[in-house]
């Protein structure tokens, strides 16, 4: 196996005296799709956060393409190629759909395209790159709107959208079907298939599990801040750390 | 142009700048309620510099603006430690300073004032104002307009976006600062005389009240604002206090009816739509 | 030995801004509303008083009334006034807008309302500084070579006792531990069955009670009213607030004599402009290094406007 794109080793955070990530270590591998699932409240968001810089970690490392993360401030990450989404949907409130997804652009742009009137240009090739991929998804006839009014599924998925258009190596995507119907949890499922077959990596946080069987084919589970299991997607059914965090212990085995 | 018509004219150049100066703070999503300290210095600055120096009126007027932008460049720092209730504190702290200093010292001319040489006219004035309310809507509709805005709604996700929030926030503020200064200087120019109780906490007020009554969605907002609010007293022409009080009263209905300001974005998106209807970008599913 | 005169000034100084700047405080502790109004409603207590006692009421009704019924019905209008704010500024914000980035909305409504009141007080009686008698102005009280006035000395404890009252009155009442509880967590406080909207109104009656009562020592002590008189005393009774610390009410009182005390000694050892560069520089320095103030929360006031 070439070398992972993201690894984490003994990663470490607390708060306010509360471990919320216990020592957690895995790798994602290149190219591949790979679930981050668990209880709630088990750290999986605080995960991201901390992959993502929102945070910065108590110990460990937190290796991006061999690079550690430790001193790269999170606006500069997006840069090097780690995009997200979020649990709780943040899109700009008063921005509109196609301005949201342009910020997406934004780590890409140079000097020159800081300065360049977006707004005033109509048919410039980011909106056009912007357009585009929002129609991928289905989401041609809303550009011009306020990403208040829209429904929660369609915002979801322009959280995913612009994600996309920083042009990322590895996805982050913190609960992407959640709140969306049966067939829009298929396409999303199609067109994130899609997406890695272009050689992004995906890291996803889902509870959805047969979205997550469909989808990736390495899981990692944690309990209470820590890696309870790591491995392909098929042994997790059988993994007895992983039935006793989800079912009690009647589930593990030891049960009365 | 008649006298009154032309300094009419000139106050509201006068106050759009300085509107401004304050809106590219707030658009991106910072309070200041500090606008008069930093007229006073662009004002001040250009008084010391027409008397010393004996420069062109032009380079006076760009040092002025400058002054303003180093130090609203310099006071970002540490106001922008602050959040909230306490950065509107902070700055209104600022602007006191500024007036306290001014009174103090002799060579500002303490509450007496200064006397300006130099003069300029609306020929001058009209043409700047004119230049910075382009160039703010130019700047509005770059990158750097999109990331300001960003951060207004929210700092955290912008900065994951890749916008360097800090930067933005103190860019926004040395910008702010130079728009304020250059209305200092303009103000100080047309006058011929400076003085410190000019620049008190009610222009503080009232700037800000321009900017966020007009509405601070889009580059619109000042321009509409200060407008409205120095043209509308001038066609009241009723007593002082009356126009203050029914300022009052337009400001507490205006927050209960338009809370997000006069101009909006959905209501531009809709009168666009009405006027070119083949361009409604709401439905209009593959571009141009 | 007039360095310690100006140290006793300087407390009773303060002993004015205290009440003011509880006021601003609690609004902002409990509702985490900056309200711009609360300097006008202490110089609405000292004109209704002034102009009652001179002209007595209104259309003719009666002839001049004493000082203190006089007061007394300024204070009452002190209360109106921050009731009609209440109205069209913070119940119109929290029925249409729950949303952080609409913060800015009553404080904007707040300052068209300091307008309103201030200009209408200006159409009513001019700008002129009005002399209002009371029978103890010249009272003095000389020990160990002090000049201490009696009224400012009877002022500085109806203050403190005045606070001292709300204080207990937050510790231990059910209407106290409800406004407490809505200052630390809004939404819980919800939750636990706290009636916000029947809690706001009551903020505002007491700020207008503390705006008031300020307002009539003022008006008490100095033995002149005038219609710029909030806008000193509520530029420096903000000051204390933040420097005691937004939401403390021990903050604004402790904040309330520094401010005092900064200004008396800043007049003592330079001069009277001096007092804007010490007081708001004071103000400044301390923001950067305790952005908290003295006494306050974190929390409070760090939302976006």
């Amino acid at each position: 196996m070439s070398d992972p794109v993201l690894s984490l080793t003994a990663v470490s955070k607390s708060f306010g005296g509360v471990e919320v990530l216990r020592e957690v270590t895995f790798d994602v591998a290149p190219g591949s799709r790979h679930a981050l699932i668990g209880p709630n409240g088990a750290g999986k968001t605080t995960l991201f956060n901390v992959i993502s810089g929102v945070f910065p970690i108590d110990a460990g490392t937190i290796r991006f393409q061999g690079q550690d993360m430790a001193r790269i401030p999170s606006r500069r990450r997006i840069g090097l190629g780690m995009a997200r989404s979020f649990q709780n949907i943040r899109l700009m409130p008063h921005l509109s759909v196609i301005e949201n997804v342009m910020l997406g652009q934004h780590s890409q742009a140079s000097l020159a395209g800081l300065f360049a009137p977006i707004g005033l240009m109509p048919r410039s090739s980011a909106r056009a790159r912007a357009r585009d991929t929002l129609a991928a998804f289905g989401l041609e006839t809303f550009p011009g709107q306020t990403v208040s009014s829209l429904p929660y599924g369609v915002r979801k998925k322009i959280e995913v959208v612009r994600a996309l258009m920083a042009g990322p190596k590895l996805l982050m995507l913190d609960e992407p079907a959640a709140g969306l119907n049966t067939a829009e949890t298929a396409a999303l499922r199609d067109f994130l298939l899609e997406v890695a077959r272009t050689g992004v990596t995906l890291l996803v946080v889902e509870h959805d599990m047969p979205f997550v069987n469909s989808l990736c084919e390495q899981v990692t589970v944690m309990n209470f801040g820590a890696v309870i299991y790591d491995g392909p997607a098929a042994g997790v059914r059988e993994d007895a750390a992983v039935l006793e965090a989800y079912l009690g212990r009647r589930g593990g085995g030891h049960a009365a | 142009m008649s006298g009154y018509m032309s300094g009419l004219l000139v106050i509201l150049a006068i106050n759009v700048i300085f509107a401004y100066g304050i809106f590219v703070t707030a658009a991106a999503g910072q309070l200041n309620l500090g606008g008069a300290g930093f007229q006073a210095i662009g004002a001040y600055c250009c008084a010391m510099i027409a008397e010393r120096a004996g420069l062109p009126i032009w380079a006076t007027i760009t040092l002025a603006t400058l002054a303003g932008g180093a130090v609203g460049f310099l006071i970002a720092f540490p106001i922008l430690r602050t959040r909230g209730v306490y950065m509107v504190l902070a700055t209104f702290a600022f602007a006191e300073m500024v007036a306290g200093i001014i009174l103090n010292s002799e060579t500002l001319g303490g509450a007496m004032g200064l006397p300006i040489s130099g003069y300029i006219e609306l020929d001058t004035v009209l043409p700047v104002a004119v230049a910075v309310v382009l160039a703010v809507f130019y700047l509005m509709s770059t990158r750097i307009g999109l990331a300001m805005r960003a951060v207004h709604d929210d700092e955290a996700v912008a900065n994951l976006m890749g916008v360097h929030a800090r930067a933005v926030q103190i860019g926004c503020f040395a910008l702010g600062g130079a728009l304020a200064g250059l209305s200092g200087a303009l103000y100080a120019l047309y006058y011929g005389f400076v003085e410190a109780q000019v620049f008190n906490a009610l222009l503080s007020i009232f700037v800000l009240l321009y900017v966020l009554i007009g509405g601070t969605q889009t580059a619109w907002g000042p321009l509409v604002g200060a407008t409205f609010f120095t043209l509308v007293p001038e066609i009241l022409r009723i007593g002082e206090d009356w126009r203050y009080f029914i300022f009052g009263v337009l400001i507490v209905v205006m927050m209960i009816l338009r809370p997000e300001g006069m101009i909006t974005r959905d209501m531009l998106d809709r009168i666009w739509a009405r006027l070119a209807p083949s361009r409604r970008p709401a439905q209009d599913p593959k571009g141009v | 030995m007039l360095l310690i005169q100006q140290i006793v000034n300087g407390v009773m100084l303060g002993g004015i801004y205290v009440g003011v700047a509880v006021a601003f405080t609690l609004t902002i502790g409990v509702l985490n509303f900056l309200n711009f109004t609360i300097p006008t409603l202490f110089m609405l207590t000292g004109m209704v008083g002034w102009s009652l006692s001179f002209y007595g009421l209104p259309f003719g009704l009666s002839g001049p009334v004493p000082w203190a019924l006089a007061l007394g019905l300024g204070i009452l209008a002190a209360i109106a006034g921050s009731l009609l704010v209440e109205r069209f500024t913070y119940r119109y914000f929290k029925a249409k807008h729950g949303d952080a980035t609409e913060h800015a909305i009553p404080l904007v409504s707040s300052l068209g309302f300091l307008l309103i009141f201030e200009y209408l007080v200006l159409i009513a009686h001019g700008s002129d500084p009005r002399g209002f008698a009371t029978p103890f102005a010249d009272l003095d009280w000389r020990v160990a070579g002090l000049v201490i006035s009696i009224p400012q000395l009877v002022s500085l404890g109806v203050s403190l006792a005045i606070v001292a009252a709300l204080s207990v009155m937050l510790r231990r009442s059910r209407l106290g531990r409800a406004l407490r509880a809505t200052a630390e967590k809004p939404d819980t406080a919800v939750l636990m069955g706290v009636d916000v909207g029947r809690l706001v109104p009551v903020v505002f009656i007491l700020t207008g009670l503390l705006c008031g009562l300020a307002g009539a020592l003022f008006a008490v002590n100095y033995g002149e009213v005038n219609p710029y008189m909030g806008e000193t005393v509520g530029t420096k009774a903000i000051a204390g607030m933040v420097i005691g610390g937004l939401g403390s009410v021990w903050g604004a009182i402790a904040g309330g004599l520094i401010v005092g005390l900064t200004e008396t000694l800043s007049i003592h050892f330079f001069d009277a402009n001096a007092t804007r560069i010490t007081v708001w520089g004071l103000l400044l320095a301390l923001l950067l290094i305790r952005p908290q103030g003295l006494f306050g929360h974190n929390a409070i006031g760090k939302g976006k406007f």
